[in-house]
Parts: structure tokens; C-alpha cells; sequence
């Protein structure tokens, strides 16, 4: 499946006084199986761009096409874009509203109208994905759990959908250091098993590691596209846009500065490993 | 979906109106209340008619603004006036529909009632118009502390209001979003018979609700946190002075309401 | 500790009676002026040890001083508060004005400083924290990181001697992280205002005085950021993970590379690596 945003511009409260542009004529085709990440300072457009990609906004001007169809079109069916495209926001626990995990887990494939064995096997496999025991939690009410398994939940719910595509944002936001890389590698695996993922972070780390593609958002415009290693090569260019480079990147401008054959499409943390050790060794063997 | 709700609707000005004591301005408008339900007859409605157009003058607040104020009320206007045209009983017939009568006593019944809730509507406006919300909550506290002598939580409720009005837009702000992620699952809000709709709203007004609640529990910690133990030995960071101008509108008013008076007397 | 602002001696907290305890046993002290961090994951007690701090809860076991006043002592608690303020996470959930002065003049209010002084120390206030210039504003309309710079200005404009962040840049972005801290080491460097900084951030952490690192409602690992974070096994065991350049170092090392202990910032691996490669 692909999306396609086509000169999207959307202008929130338009002809009034609060008018504001959002975005502004973005144009982007999300590719089956990719992980991009969106980028931006808050305010650059980039949660509202998400919004578009599964119709909860509808563009002041421009099309938002899935599979060539636009979704906005009369006789395109709503629940089409529900079933094949899965939204996750900042903070999802916050809206769990059932008496049971798997009461809540089964809200959207009821929604979609599915039979009660579908909607139980989907409910299953949605928490399994996401590294819930179904026994232990299903029963219990979803305001027992620990934040993050609240989250869990809330992202089963949407994984219960079935998406293609899923979209988060900001998915480890407020988690300590170790469920955010639970949060993470959850996510990763997700995109493993062929879902494509967008997903918006601050993190440039986050981005560096787990990214194909990347895409930045300055001031309503997306103003670099490309795989991490396009784009974090261009460091100087989002330190000038405020944004954070990798700490690995920035060891690379440091070395790099003073003469040291640092490569320059290095952002990880093992790969940088392995280049500070082949530049040491081959140093020894020199001299 | 609730994107941009502006709060109250304040319209900021140094004006004279705007300059006045808040519990000047909520006495005015309780005896301008008053006046207008003294009015027994439309020239009575004369003084206060010129009164509000004298205040809106000096607030500086666009006429068309304040005239935005009435419109969600027209309905209720048109179904006041039919139904005092068609229902009130009189002596003299204007004119003969056939059907029914129309009568003088029954047309001028109607304007009046019309008139009375406009002018009621215009005259609360222009407080609030000219009032900023936390100015206000705290005329009524004041106005309203010396019933602490029978355990009126004048206080509290005040606070409560404040509260209330800090809050108001962050929940707005929340519902929209849980709003939006349900649909993102697949409900719907918009269509269904009514009793569809309300079920529609539990995955909305749940965790609308324990957020609200969670919100709450912060609140509480964080004003005790920063010494809040109650109204008791609190100073205050405005502080109300009535002045010269409070006094003069105070005198106005005091002619207006006898004007008023004299006038139901006369006719 | 002869000037110590805050000393905790041995104390433990249970939420119910007979319950478990979030915090066990921790005894430590903060010198006047001083700069530490407290980390720990979500859930190892490093919120509650805060609100114990402040007087919001009692000690089960153990003594808690603040500014030589015993906080079990109803009499100390609006003191003690005024003296050790408090700033909480969520930056929607502490402001309770509809505008930003009446926000700070809250606290101001309610220790019954007289109206007539508070227009200055409001102004001073939101003059530290950079934010005089939205005293106006309503705070719903600004950023999470304005946010809680107005929180900030709240609690300064009581006059404390010390301030206790409780994880006060977990819901902010970047930028607005960015802001609050340097706001707050301002303020520590320039009125020698006491700062207790909790968090879970590896980077804030780093760049205070000493670290306390929290588990289980206990202390388990202190010291300067240098020492706490040359331990990078311990860490994970504690749910929690070096800053990246420490994790970085750990790994060269392991692999034969002889850098010096202790490196935390990209400026001084890079630094080593120059050494050693050049």
C-alpha cells in the first residue's frame, strides 16, 4: 500500500482572525515497508502533516491518495483509511476507556464491523504483539496497569486494526530510559514483520538507529528528505534549524576538524566502534 | 473539531467601562436587572435603552460585537413574539386574520418581552465584554465575602470559577485530541440515532473524565506545594479601589432606575 | 553537614500502613548551594522521596530536615514550603491563574506577602526565569517549556532557598528542555540557589554536582556523574543507561583501547581519540 500526499496544504480556522498555515503545499509518498521518521521542531507542521496521512484532516488544498485513490473523494469509504492506515498519539494511554484490556483492544475491529471470533483473534494477536501476556491481562482493567503497559495496550489497539501502515507519535515520549528502548525495539520489530512505520520523534538518535527514510519538517515545509545518512550529513544544516545531530555525528565534525579520516556516514553507535578502533589500529601498525 | 474556542469573550480596552470597579460593574448590572424588570410599559425601557448605548459607546466594543451576542437568541426572540401575538388577549383588534385575532394589547406585550430579554442579554454582555474573567471572579469574591458571617464560601467558590477558567481550554485541547484518536479507530461521532450518539461519546467522556481527575490530584499537590491553605490570611495581588467614575455611574444608575419608575407610574 | 539545606537521615515511606515502602532507608544531605541529581527509573521512588522533601508527605521511619526545620512539625510545613519550593512534571497541571502574573503572584498571595511588594518580585521573578514579557499572556497559549518556566518564576518570587525539580523536563520537548535547564543552572549559578534535579535523563544527570542513582526506593549507586557513569553494567541492571559517549568509552576500552576514566561529553572523547590516533 502507498500514501501519497499531493501539494498538501492545510490552514487551520481559515477567513478568521487565528487563521494559521500548518503545512504548506507538501508533496510525499509513504513506500510499503518503509520506517520514516518525521522530524521538526514543535510548531514545524509535522503533527498535523501526520493527521492528513490518515484523513483525520482533510487539506485545505492538495489530494491524499491511497493506492492512487483520493481519500477525500465522494464514494471513497472512511473505513478503508481506518483499516490499512493505524494512528498512534503522544501519550495513547491517555485515552483507554474500557472496563477491560480486551474490551479496549476490541474497539476499532468493532468498529470496523468484524465477527466476535475475528475480533477475539485480532485482540490476541494485537497484544501479543506487543509483548503482553493475553491470560494475565485481558481481564484486568486497563487503568490497572503500569504506564507503560498502558501504552502497550493503547498501541494494541490500534495494531488490532491490522494496519499496514502504522504512525506514532512520539511514541517514547515521558518513558524512562529502559521502556523507551522496550518502546523502541517493540516498534522495530513491528516494522520488521512488514508493517511500514512513520514515526515523528525529537530523538535524532532514535532516528539515526532505527530510520530508512527521513524526512524534516521546517516551518510547515518538509525541508530534507532522505536516508539518515543523507540527511545527517548535512549536520550543520539542522543545528541551523535548531535540531539535535546524533552524538555520534558530532564526534565525526569534531575528529574531522582536526584533520582525523572520521567517515562521514557514521551515526551509530557500533559502527563508530568499530571506525575510532580501525583508525587506532591502523595508527599502530604505521608507526 | 474544537479548534480555537476563545474564552468568555473579553474584548480588551482601556475604556472607562473597562476601568470600572468589577463589583461596581456586577452592581449596575444586577439594578440595570432590576430597572428592567420595573419597566412596565416601552417608554419605562427609554432610560435603560439609553444607559447601555451611553456604556457601549464609552467601552469602545464594536457594535457589531455586541450585536453578536443577540444572534444565538433569535429564535427564541421570534417564538417569544408569536407566540405573546397570538395568545395574549386584548380588547382592540389590529387586524383579523380569520383564523385569529391579532390585538394592540397583544402586539405591544410582544415587543416588550422581546425587548426585556434583549436588553438583558446586551446588558450582561457588556459586563463580560469589558470584564476580564479573573476580574470578575475576583468582583464576585469580594462582593460576596461578607456572607462568610453565614459559612458562604465566597473563597472557594471564587477559586473554583478561577480554576475553572484556567482549565477549560487545556480540556478543550484534550478532548479534541482523544476525539480524534477514536476516530483514528473507527468511531463515529457525527452520525446515528441520538441514543447512538450518546453511547458514541463514553470512549470520549471516559478519558476525558480520568484525565480531569488525574489533572486534579496534580493540581491540588502542586497549590499545596506552593502554601495554599485557604482563603485565611490571604493578601491579594489586585487589589479593588472604587473611584470617581464608580460613584458617578453609581448615581446614574440611581437616576435611571427612578426615571424608570416615574415612567410605569405616568403612563 | 553543618550547612546542609536538606538532610534526610534514614527515612522510609509506605503509602498504607504496613505496606510496602517506596522509600527505604535513605539518608543523604544537600549543601547549601549545591547542584544534585537523583535518578531513576519510573517507580523507584524518586517522586515520593520529593514530596517528602516538601513536607506533602510524612516520614514512616526517620527524620527529614529542611533548613534545620523538622518537616513533622505542623508548625515548620508553610516555611519549609516557602523555603524548599517545588516544581511537578506536568507543566499544565501547576499553573492555576489564567494569566501568567496572577500565576506567579499565587504562592505570593497565599504566604501573605503585602500587595504593594508583590509587583516587583513578580516582575524580578519572570526577569530570572526570561519570561517577563509574556506576564500578560494566558498560559494555555504558551510552550511546555514556557510552561514551567512560569512554574519556576512561581516558586522563585517566594524567595526559596532551595528548589526540588521533580522531573520537571520528562514531558517537554527538546527545545523546551533545553530552556528550563539552563534556567535553572542560571539560577543556581548566579543567587546560589540550591537545586535537587530528578530525572531519568542520563544527559541532565550528567551535568550535576553529584548523582544520586535510585532503585527500589533505595540509594544504590552516588557519587560525581564521572564515577556513577564509568559504571555502565550497574546501571542497566538498575533500568537505567550511561550517557552514549560513557557507553562509547566502556566499549573501546573493552576492545583494548587504553582512554582515560571518566569521559561523558563528545568533547572529550573526541579529545581522547585525538590523542590516540593522531
Amino acid at each position: 500500500m502507498q500514501v501519497t500526499l499531493e501539494n498538501v496544504t492545510h490552514t487551520y480556522q481559515p477567513g478568521s482572525p487565528f487563521q494559521a498555515t500548518a503545512i504548506e503545499n507538501v508533496s510525499l509518498t509513504i513506500n510499503p515497508g518503509e520506517f520514516l521518521a518525521l522530524i521538526g521542531h514543535t510548531g514545524s507542521g509535522k503533527s498535523t502533516l501526520a493527521q492528513h496521512i490518515n484523513g483525520l484532516l482533510r487539506p485545505t488544498t492538495g489530494r491524499v491518495l491511497i493506492d492512487g485513490k483520493d481519500i477525500h473523494e465522494k464514494g471513497f469509504d472512511k473505513r478503508e483509511i481506518r483499516k490499512n492506515v493505524g494512528l498512534v498519539f503522544q501519550y495513547p494511554e491517555h485515552q483507554l476507556f474500557e472496563e477491560t484490556v480486551a474490551k479496549d483492544v476490541a474497539f476499532g475491529p468493532k468498529n470496523l464491523g468484524l465477527s466476535g471470533e475475528e475480533i477475539d483473534e485480532r485482540v490476541k494477536e494485537a497484544l501479543e504483539r506487543v509483548g503482553l501476556p493475553y491470560d494475565q491481562v485481558a481481564e484486568k482493567s486497563p487503568f490497572e496497569l503500569s504506564g507503560g503497559q498502558m501504552r502497550r495496550v493503547a498501541i494494541a489497539g490500534v495494531l488490532a486494526m491490522r494496519p499496514k501502515l502504522l504512525v506514532l507519535d512520539e511514541p517514547a515520549a515521558g518513558l524512562d530510559p529502559q521502556s523507551r528502548e522496550d518502546m523502541l525495539s517493540l516498534i522495530l520489530g513491528l516494522h520488521r514483520q512488514g508493517t511500514a512505520v512513520v514515526m515523528v520523534s525529537h530523538s535524532m538518535d532514535d532516528v539515526a538507529r532505527f530510520s530508512t527514510r527521513a524526512v524534516v519538517m521546517e516551518k510547515g515545509k518538509v525541508a530534507m528528505d532522505g536516508t539518515p545518512v543523507e540527511i545527517f550529513s548535512h549536520a550543520e544544516k539542522l543545528e541551523k534549524m535548531g535540531l539535535d545531530v546524533p552524538g555520534i555525528c558530532r564526534l565525526g565534525i569534531l575528529l574531522r576538524d582536526h584533520q582525523l579520516p572520521f567517515p562521514e556516514n557514521i551515526f551509530r553507535e557500533q559502527d563508530a566502534l568499530a571506525a575510532i578502533l580501525s583508525l587506532w589500529k591502523g595508527d599502530r601498525h604505521a608507526q | 473539531m474544537l479548534n480555537n474556542i476563545t474564552l468568555g469573550q473579553f474584548y480588551p480596552s482601556n475604556s472607562l467601562v473597562h476601568q470600572l470597579d468589577p463589583r461596581m460593574k456586577i452592581l449596575l448590572l444586577v439594578a440595570l436587572i432590576v430597572g428592567i424588570f420595573l419597566a412596565q410599559n416601552l417608554l419605562a425601557f427609554l432610560p435603560i435603552i439609553l444607559f447601555l448605548i451611553l456604556a457601549a459607546k464609552l467601552s469602545t466594543i464594536p457594535f457589531a460585537m455586541l450585536i453578536k451576542g443577540i444572534k444565538p437568541l433569535r429564535f427564541i426572540l421570534i417564538f417569544t413574539f408569536v407566540l405573546n401575538l397570538f395568545f395574549l388577549q386584548g380588547e382592540t383588534v389590529l387586524l383579523n386574520l380569520g383564523f385569529a385575532q391579532i390585538k394592540t394589547e397583544a402586539v405591544v406585550s410582544a415587543i416588550h418581552y422581546c425587548l426585556r430579554l434583549v436588553l438583558l442579554v446586551l446588558a450582561s454582555s457588556l459586563l463580560t465584554l469589558t470584564t476580564a474573567p479573573i476580574v470578575l471572579t475576583d468582583g464576585l469574591e469580594r462582593l460576596l465575602s461578607p456572607l462568610r458571617v453565614i459559612h458562604f464560601p465566597a473563597h472557594e467558590m471564587a477559586m473554583m470559577m478561577s480554576i475553572a477558567l484556567r482549565f477549560i481550554p487545556t480540556l478543550l485541547e484534550e478532548a479534541d485530541k482523544i476525539m480524534k484518536a477514536q476516530t483514528a479507530r473507527g468511531a463515529d461521532f457525527e452520525s446515528g440515532n441520538l441514543l447512538n450518539r450518546a453511547k458514541a461519546m463514553v470512549p470520549l467522556l471516559v478519558p476525558l473524565f480520568v484525565s480531569a481527575f488525574r489533572r486534579a490530584g496534580d493540581l491540588a499537590m502542586a497549590m499545596e506545594a506552593r502554601c495554599y491553605h485557604g482563603g485565611e490570611g490571604r493578601t491579594r495581588l489586585r487589589v479593588l479601589k472604587m473611584g470617581k467614575n464608580d460613584g458617578l455611574s453609581a448615581l446614574v444608575m440611581a437616576v435611571l432606575i427612578v426615571l424608570t419608575v416615574l415612567c410605569s407610574r405616568i403612563y | 553537614m553543618a550547612d546542609a539545606i536538606i538532610s534526610l537521615d534514614h527515612v522510609s515511606y509506605a503509602y498504607e500502613e504496613n505496606g510496602p515502602e517506596a522509600v527505604r532507608d535513605v539518608s543523604f544531605s544537600v549543601p547549601r548551594g549545591a547542584f544534585y541529581a537523583i535518578l531513576g527509573q519510573n517507580g523507584s521512588g524518586k517522586s515520593t522521596l520529593a514530596k517528602l522533601i516538601n513536607g506533602l508527605y510524612m516520614p514512616t521511619k526517620g527524620v527529614v530536615t529542611v533548613c534545620g526545620m523538622n518537616t513533622q512539625d505542623e508548625k515548620n510545613t508553610w516555611e519549609i514550603r516557602r523555603k524548599a519550593g517545588m516544581v511537578f512534571q506536568n507543566p499544565d497541571n501547576q499553573l492555576v491563574a489564567t494569566i501568567v502574573r496572577d500565576d506567579v503572584a499565587f504562592g505570593l498571595e497565599n504566604i501573605g506577602v503585602p500587595t504593594e511588594e508583590m509587583p516587583a518580585r513578580i516582575d524580578q521573578a519572570l526577569t530570572d526565569v526570561g519570561m517577563l514579557s509574556y506576564a500578560q499572556r494566558a498560559p494555555h497559549n504558551l510552550s511546555g517549556g514556557q510552561k514551567q518556566r512560569v512554574a519556576i518564576a512561581g516558586v522563585l518570587a517566594m524567595r526559596p532557598e532551595a528548589i526540588i525539580f521533580d522531573e520537571s523536563t520528562a514531558m517537554l520537548d527538546p527545545q523546551g528542555r533545553k530552556e528550563v535547564l539552563q534556567a535553572v543552572q542560571r539560577l543556581n549559578r548566579e543567587q546560589g540557589i540550591t537545586v535537587l534535579w530528578i530525572t531519568h535523563f542520563m544527559e541532565e544527570a550528567a551535568l550535576c554536582e553529584q548523582v544520586y542513582v535510585m532503585h527500589q526506593g533505595r540509594f544504590v549507586l552516588s557519587g560525581s556523574p564521572r564515577e556513577v557513569f564509568a559504571d555502565a553494567e550497574a546501571l542497566r541492571e538498575y533500568r537505567l543507561d550511561a550517557p552514549p559517549m560513557a557507553r562509547l568509552s566502556q566499549q573501546l576500552k573493552k576492545a583494548g583501547m587504553p582512554l582515560r576514566d571518566g569521559i561523558l561529553t563528545t568533547e572529550e572523547m573526541a579529545e581522547e581519540v585525538l590523542r590516540l590516533c593522531k
